[in-house]
């Protein structure tokens, strides 16, 4: 127990002391899970939607594979991501290897899919027969597109959340393509591998702490946002 | 009718294990309503989605002012956009009431201004005034179904098209939204498309009938032909005629035909030739039940040789009285069976019962015959 104050301790002297590697990490995280988030929000809703919407030949092979790469391993994107990037990879050129641009790249391989997944089943849950009615008073193809994602946009941050919650807490894939190299691409889930390595735990605890209490903010921050919707109709249904 | 705003001919959509619709001609008058009737999975709703573009037929012609519409191509949203279809269920958006009965002005780029005073009309006559901030979620079903006809009905279209808009309601707020949504459909005078499986609805609305089943269209007239004069047995049972009877004409005397049945005989107002096998279709209201007990002028069956003009008087004995609340439904059995609807107050005046030998009487114009 007395590690676990320690490291609870040690959390807010280096937070309050302004060290300046933590808060280098720190918003190394925020803005490399933050960019792929928004970059997976950007390709994982709409296709989310397009293939929950639309019905064509091969829909459920698609399906499949967004399913599927729910459930991708992030040390798999990270080697995927790896392979192509290396410098004698097809896109080596690039020099992107061990930088954040490659960490965000298999952050989205990671969190597309997952949003992608979570807003298709939640499009499919939304009565199709308002796609009809829709059409029926006179929706052009993108107006029903963003009629029905207005149906479905409470399970939508879920999916959102989802997908932070599934690049803020891995580690496999931005550490094979970032290299958690101090001062550039180290961030909070590398950080505490390396101070567990190095047999600083009460380290590694105050990052983890960091890494949890931003993860609880963000989510917070989603959450208020959903449920002011759900009480904003409960409300109303009380009048 | 007059100028037709629809014409349909030789549509045709095969769903594989269901079933086929397979319509050869259909039309709707401009400034009409139509009623399309018919029961359950008899193609109406499909019906609908096609003249609405929201499917698509295998063949056929659907002709909207003038024009082939199947053949519009990247038109087709414009076509759509000149009808407005509300179907069973109320199919409401998350948002206020306010937002979802101006959904469709907003799709369509129509200014909320331009139809104020059609906006105002229908939330007064639909009595929406007080749930204009509220989400649809917390209304009722039939609240939701005013919404939802006030969101097409505000767009003012050239066809509107109703699927059975009060099906899915419960009896009294039905009751309640059909005086109110019958009342402003005559008020704003449109073409219409009414589908339903009620045929009080559609005695109550139409100008124009239309019987459907199994895909087909049995029988297409005025509200009083189909009603009275019904094409053939399914059409008559569905329009409410119970008493449906086979017979040979035997004979035909200035257009009274003398229909022979299991022995005896009935005289109906037809042109059918002695010899042709017919179906003979008498409404039960059409029917008068006479018993030997009843007294008084005008009443009994002394009185009746006397004082009626109607060519048919039967006797038989009552085989069943099944009540049907403000009625009851009497069952004669005179070699065949013949169905007559007597109030309560008939029942106990004239002590009628099952066993009671009964006269019955209507007139040779009552009976509808059709080739069987």
């Amino acid at each position: 127990m007395d590690l676990i104050w320690e490291g609870i301790k040690q959390a807010f002297e280096l937070l309050l002391s302004g060290n300046r590697e933590v808060y280098e990490i720190v918003l190394l995280t925020i803005k490399v899970s933050g960019i792929a988030v928004i970059i997976s929000m950007i390709a994982g809703i709409p296709v989310g939607l397009a293939v929950g919407l639309n019905d064509f030949k091969g829909k459920r092979f698609v399906v499949s594979i967004i399913n599927t790469g729910m459930g991708l391993p992030p040390v798999a994107a990270g080697l995927l991501v790896a392979v192509f990037l290396w410098r004698s990879g097809p896109f080596g050129f690039l020099q992107l290897m061990y930088t954040p641009t490659a960490m965000v790249i298999a952050q989205v391989l990671i969190a597309a899919p997952i949003i992608a997944g979570v807003t298709l089943a939640a499009i499919q849950q939304v009565n199709p027969s308002l796609k009809t009615q829709a059409l029926s008073l006179g929706a052009g193809r993108w107006q029903v597109l963003w009629i029905m994602a207005n149906e479905a946009k409470l399970p939508t941050l879920a999916a959102v959340m989802a997908g932070f919650g599934g690049v803020i807490s891995e580690v496999g894939a931005v550490m094979m393509v970032g290299g958690n190299i101090k001062g550039q691409t180290r961030v909070l889930t590398t950080a505490t591998v390396q101070f567990v390595r190095m047999g600083n735990l009460a380290m590694a605890i105050a990052l983890v702490i960091i890494l949890l209490a931003l993860a609880f903010a963000v989510n917070l921050v989603l959450t208020l946002i959903q449920q002011k919707e759900n009480k904003s109709w409960a409300g109303r249904f009380l009048r | 009718m007059g100028r037709q705003i629809l014409e349909i001919k030789n549509l045709k959509k095969n769903y594989p294990g269901a079933f086929d619709l397979s319509i050869d001609s259909f039309s709707i008058g401009s400034d009409t309503t139509c009623v399309l009737i018919g029961p359950n999975g008899s193609g109406k709703s499909t019906l609908i989605k096609l003249i609405n573009l929201l499917e698509e037929p295998d063949e056929g012609q659907i002709i909207f002012n003038g024009a082939d519409i199947l053949k519009s191509g990247k038109e087709k949203p414009l076509y759509r956009k000149m009808m407005a279809a509300v179907f069973q269920e109320p199919l409401l958006y998350n948002m206020s009431v306010y937002n979802n009965i101006i959904l469709g002005l907003n799709l369509r780029k129509i200014k909320i201004k331009e139809k104020k005073q059609v906006f105002d009309y229908l939330i007064e006559k639909l009595h929406l005034e007080k749930l204009l901030l509220r989400n649809p979620k917390s209304l009722s079903g039939g609240e939701q179904q005013r919404v939802s006809l006030a969101r097409s009905l505000v767009l003012e279209p050239e066809l509107l098209l109703l699927d059975e808009p009060l099906a899915n309601i419960d009896q009294l707020s039905r009751e309640g939204l059909r005086k109110d949504l019958f009342g402003v459909l005559k008020d704003m005078g449109r073409s219409i498309l009414y589908v339903t499986h009620d045929r009080n609805e559609a005695m109550m609305l139409a100008d124009y009938i239309s019987v459907i089943n199994k895909g087909k269209i049995e029988q297409s007239g005025s509200r009083a032909d189909v009603f009275t004069k019904p094409a053939n047995e399914f059409v008559a049972k569905f329009v409410g005629i119970e008493s449906l009877i086979e017979g040979i004409v035997i004979e035909n005397k200035d257009n009274v035909c003398r229909v022979k049945i299991n022995g005896s005989s009935i005289f109906a107002v037809s042109g059918f030739c002695p010899g042709q096998a017919v179906t003979a279709a008498i409404r039960p209201e059409d029917v008068t039940l006479y018993s030997d007990e009843t007294v008084g002028p005008g009443y009994g069956p002394d009185s009746y040789s006397k004082n009626s003009s109607a060519l048919n008087l039967l006797e038989g004995s009552i085989s069943a009285v099944q009540d049907f609340g403000f009625f009851k439904k009497i069952e004669v059995d005179c070699g065949f069976k013949l169905i007559s609807f007597v109030t309560a107050n008939s029942i106990e005046r004239m002590g009628l019962m099952a066993g009671k030998r009964i006269k019955a009487s209507f007139k040779a114009s009552s009976v509808h015959l059709f080739e069987k």
